[in-house]
């Protein structure tokens, strides 16, 4: 039994403690979390506005150009695997470029950025029509009923789901290791090839993104009963 | 102040609205009531452009809405409206719900915006829910705020497109009643309504809309005493 412990002991030590490990992965976290926050923000910020193209109707009732240019956006990005827009990024669009957070905070900002536009689309769809009827009657534009009245509400609808894409997203910047960026997931396995041991390294790995995730959802849920204090349904 | 001229309306179709010429003056009450589906709301809509007509011409205080070089906005901060289901901003308090256009707008300054709101809540006994959200109103209490909202623009003419309809049968007076009020004070109102009292009461004209037409038009006296139009008659006959 000591002999057991003594064992996971050293294979803790070497993991995580022989040459300062801990602050590999504390490192590689960071750039785990940089590349998600950036992405997650520029995501949103794409994807609100690729939903409101989408949206875009002409007064006879037809597609507008951006409308079909939304659509075409989503279909390439929904339709390509991430990795390979990774590597498509940092090899060919944006080749010479040495700061490798921002060629990742790029891809997975635009990657997010067509999934959050189907849900913010279907965020702004749930709200119903008579608030934008009654923002108009008002004399206030498309625009500023859209602003003041009907994004805040589809927000509010599409949280549950926005915070299901930040979490995809968060644990899909582990392919950044595809273009050698240090995130957690690559210190993990760099770590394990040096010390030809992988319990350890990728386990813990894994447990970080856990703890990680679960305070993301938290954060999320916190947020939803806040805006929820208009509701009483 | 409202001049509709050979207004016709089709969804898809389906013509929902067949010619309709009519004129409102300033600080009349006009009752427009007809079967469902007779194309009434589909005729007050289109008097601030909810709905584009199909074809024909609508004036507003002697502007053609209906051309394209208006600016439609502008029209519709002079034409309030209210709706049958309500429509009060969800996501802001009543207080909110009722400055946000003045303010926006820029036809008041924010404080000045909330005093008139609170002026005008107090007028229909609701300041006590000015921080309040529509959510936890009742709907006799919403559709009073409602009207207050579009109060708040100052508006030369009023629209109501069903405003009791959705609501509880005890909660309909108290709507009722605001709009007399409203009356009473010369506002210009187009009603679109089921509830022949206050057609009787209220009205300075009833309008009787079927089939995408108006098929009658009188003072509510002549319009529930002297029916001509058989087809009024028979309506008439059914909701008396």
């Amino acid at each position: 039994m000591n002999e057991w412990f003594a064992d996971i002991a050293y294979k803790f030590q070497i993991a995580f403690l022989d040459g300062d490990r801990y602050k590999l992965y504390l490192k590689g976290l960071g750039v785990t979390l940089q590349i998600s926050l950036f992405a997650a923000i520029l995501g949103v910020a794409i994807g609100t506005v690729v939903a409101l193209m989408k949206l875009s109707v002409k007064k006879d009732g037809k597609r507008t150009f951006l409308s079909v240019l939304a659509q075409a956006y989503i279909d390439v990005i929904r339709g390509t695997p991430s990795v390979l827009q990774l590597l498509i990024m940092w090899f060919i669009v944006m080749k010479g470029c040495k700061n490798g957070i921002l060629v990742a905070v790029l891809t997975f900002g635009i990657n997010s950025g067509a999934y959050v536009a189907e849900i913010m689309r279907a965020g702004i769809l749930a709200v119903d029509h008579g608030q934008m009827e009654a923002g108009r009657s008002l004399g206030l534009s498309k625009g500023q009923t859209m602003r003041y009245i009907i994004l805040p509400q589809a927000i509010k609808n599409v949280l549950p789901p926005i915070g299901n894409e930040f979490i995809v997203l968060l644990k899909e910047t582990a392919i950044v290791g595809y273009v050698s960026l240090s995130d957690l997931t690559r210190t993990a396995s760099q770590v394990s090839s040096r010390t030809f041991e992988a319990f350890m390294p990728l386990v813990g790995a894994a447990v970080i993104y856990f703890i990680i995730i679960k305070i993301l959802s938290k954060l999320i849920e916190l947020l939803e009963r806040r805006l929820r204090k208009g509701d009483h349904r | 102040m409202i001049t509709v001229k050979n207004l016709h309306k089709s969804f898809g179709k389906t013509e929902v609205l067949k010619g309709i010429d009519y004129h409102v003056e300033k600080g009349e009450k006009i009752v427009i009531i007809g079967p469902s589906g007779s194309g009434k709301s589909t005729f007050l809509r289109c008097m601030n452009l909810l709905e584009q007509p199909t074809s024909g011409e609508i004036w507003f205080d002697g502007k053609e809405i209906t051309n394209p070089g208006t600016n439609i906005n502008k029209v519709r901060e002079h034409m309030g409206m209210v709706f049958q289901n309500f429509n009060l901003f969800n996501n802001l308090t009543i207080l909110e719900n009722i400055t946000l256009a003045p303010t926006k707008l820029k036809r008041a300054e924010k404080e000045e915006a909330r005093q008139r709101a609170e002026s005008l809540l107090k007028r229909v006994n609701l300041l006590e829910k000015a921080d309040a959200y529509p959510s936890q109103l009742s709907g006799g209490q919403r559709q009073r705020i409602a009207i207050v909202r579009s109060l708040a623009m100052n508006p030369k003419v009023m629209l109501f497109d069903e405003p009791t309809s959705a609501l509880d049968p005890e909660m309909v007076g108290e709507v009722l009643d605001v709009m007399k009020e409203l009356a009473d004070d010369g506002m210009t109102m187009v009603v679109v309504t089921h509830e022949m009292g206050f057609a009787r009461e209220v009205g300075s004209k009833v309008v009787f809309v079927d089939e995408g037409i108006i098929m009658e038009e009188n003072t509510p006296g002549e319009f529930f005493e002297n029916p001509r139009n058989p087809r009024l008659k028979d309506f008439l006959s059914k909701v008396l």
